[in-house]
């Protein structure tokens, strides 16, 4: 058993406005192993609130969540290592400065696995591996984080929580403020590390190209409910997707227009380029 | 941190709300330094009831007030409790014996151990710390058997000591609530602005008024942000491991250090970007600006103005007689 939400909402109280309420009566569950889950909806939605929830580092303002067979309610327990849960449940922030602070990488990324009771030794191997599970050679290990550009910047900030092996991995918007084949590679990788471990990865993102692509299961949040919980397929097939303020990926707005204009009768569900131009010239020979 | 209303603007219309800035600071520095003028208890009770009476004219919740009081609440018991004991003056009001034993140590624990324990499952934490207190004084007088550890001492409360604690902790409040109403009723850059106006005049003697209300204006506004900011990164750490309510003490030493590099490489990020965008819609510092909202003194302000100089006169004549 992975994660599971009951019911859970949670508010924000501000001196001003009062209560804010950022995702209401969510039911939810993730299993630990095998998934690949896409988590979609506009800015202001309850994404980040949603992703927070998943290693306890907020609280359900109502309902209750279980993780890892430890029940998470409105009040901090004495009795549940929080840190367990950390460590089991890894959360990559948006903004890597965030957490980015020792003055070299390696020692970053084994700041982790170090807070969990992990030999200085043990913690470097880690710290090399999960370098190089991200995409970046053993030269990197003595430089200064903040002299890394944006993407690099972004990469050891993963690598520093997949050092700490988490179970199930949730990344808010790794791919934002990277370049259309940067996206793609660091895709391809969460797709690797998901097949080879086995890991659960939840990732946020806006694109819809790389939901459709990459993901089989993608879960909508609109105005802090969960709209959707299922294959994207059947997402793109069966939803209209802009009342959840959502577009629809880009070979199938291509397609769909050329439908139109030229009067074609396509399948317009095609995930990649490739398999839209084929598409495109079956019909056209035709 | 969200219940501290010390230095908060609440929007809303009142008359303190349609005053001009100026009037505003003026006005509670007048009443201030009458405030240090006044002599009396009498008089000090009559200025608390002029500062609840300025709140309820305002219509400003004197609930919220002292609400927005219980972060200062401990400052307050502090002031009491050191001028009683240190000030010696005047007749003794209470003359106590106390004894310091072994039993004493004994009953000192235990009192110690039920407070932790009640406080564990009860919220009143303030009462709580009260009855401790007074247990504490209890014991040191009524437990006089077993062997003395120290001599025997006597403790006294004195008649001056009592009045001037009282008079401090009026005058902090009547302060404290004052200052509470400016800025509760003006927006920080009204403020500011209000400000650099008032200290225009001292630029003859070099003292730049203009960059010194942007200084004030901008770190205001970066309190809120930094505060975010740091809320973000106290989170993104946690989920690597560095919970700060759990831990031993030499993990969470290196833990800060995690939190205070980030802190710092941000704000040094923000106020860059900040100096950019500034300089792009060309500031020039130095230059003279235009304002938007150009402050203007209406009859209000008049009144105002005339009402706290009175108050002012009629302290100085209090004084002098």
């Amino acid at each position: 058993m992975g994660i599971r939400f009951n019911e859970v909402s949670y508010g924000y109280s501000s001196f001003a406005q009062g209560l804010y309420t950022a995702i209401k009566d969510i039911n939810l569950e993730i299993t630990e192993k095998n998934e690949f889950i896409a988590l979609v909806g506009h800015t202001g939605s309850g994404k980040s609130t949603l992703a927070k929830h998943m290693n306890a580092l907020i609280f359900p303002t109502s309902g209750t969540l279980e993780i890892f067979g430890h029940t998470i309610t409105n009040k901090r327990n004495k009795k549940i290592k929080y840190n367990d849960i950390r460590k089991k449940v890894g959360l990559v922030f948006q903004f890597p400065e965030y957490q980015l602070f020792e003055e070299t990488v390696e020692k970053d990324i084994m700041f982790g696995p170090m807070n969990f009771q992990i030999t200085k030794e043990e913690a470097k191997k880690l710290a090399k591996q999960s370098l190089k599970l991200v995409g970046l050679d053993d030269s990197y290990l003595s430089r200064n984080p903040y002299n890394l550009s944006g993407g690099e910047k972004k990469r050891v900030s993963i690598a520093g929580i997949l050092a700490m092996d988490p179970d199930i991995l949730v990344l808010d918007e790794p791919t934002s403020g990277l370049d259309p084949a940067g996206k793609r590679i660091l895709m391809d990788l969460f797709k690797n590390i998901n097949e080879t471990t086995g890991k659960t990865i939840i990732i946020i993102t806006h694109d819809m190209d790389l939901v459709y692509q990459y993901f089989n299961r993608v879960l909508v949040m609109n105005d802090g409910h969960l709209m959707f919980d299922g294959k994207t397929e059947a997402l793109f097939q069966k939803e209209d997707v802009t009342d959840y303020h959502l577009d629809y990926p880009n070979t199938i707005k291509v397609l769909k227009y050329l439908n139109q204009e030229l009067n074609l009768n396509m399948n317009v569900f095609q995930k990649t380029t490739a398999e839209a131009l084929a598409e495109i010239k079956r019909a056209v020979k035709l | 941190m969200k219940s501290i209303i010390i230095g908060q603007y609440i929007p809303g219309k009142g008359l303190f709300y349609r005053l001009d800035p100026r009037t505003k600071i003026i006005a509670v520095l007048l009443i201030m330094i009458s405030v240090f003028l006044l002599e009396t208890i009498e008089q000090l009770l009559i200025g608390l009831a002029t500062a609840i009476v300025l709140l309820l004219i305002g219509k400003i919740s004197i609930l919220k007030v002292i609400k927005g009081l219980k972060p200062i609440m401990i400052l307050l018991i502090f002031t009491f409790i050191f001028q009683i004991i240190l000030n010696r003056e005047g007749e003794a009001i209470v003359s106590q014996q106390m004894y310091f034993t072994v039993y004493t140590l004994l009953f000192l624990i235990l009192a110690f151990i039920v407070w932790r324990l009640i406080a564990k499952l009860i919220r009143y934490r303030f009462t709580l710390f009260f009855l401790f207190a007074a247990g504490v004084f209890l014991i040191l007088s009524y437990v006089d058997f077993g062997a003395n550890i120290a001599n025997p001492f006597t403790f006294n409360i004195y008649r001056a000591g009592l009045e001037m604690s009282f008079f401090v902790v009026v005058r902090l409040l009547i302060i404290i609530t004052l200052s509470t109403v400016l800025t509760l009723t003006t927006k920080p850059t009204d403020l500011t602005q209000g400000l650099e106006k008032l200290m225009h005049p001292m630029k003859k003697i070099g003292f730049d008024s203009e960059s010194f209300a942007l200084i004030i204006s901008i770190s205001l506004r970066y309190i809120p942000t930094i505060f975010d900011e740091a809320n973000k990164i106290m989170l993104a750490q946690a989920s690597r491991g560095a919970d700060f309510s759990e831990g031993k003490l030499k993990d969470k030493l290196r833990q800060v250090i995690s939190l205070l590099v980030p802190m710092f490489i941000i704000a040094f990020m923000r106020s860059e970007e900040l100096a950019n965008a500034m300089e792009s819609r060309n500031f020039v510092p130095g230059e003279k600006r235009t304002r938007i909202n150009e402050l203007y003194f209406s009859h209000g302000d008049i009144i105002a103005t005339i009402f706290s100089f009175l108050i002012l006169a009629l302290a100085i004549v209090l004084k002098v007689i």
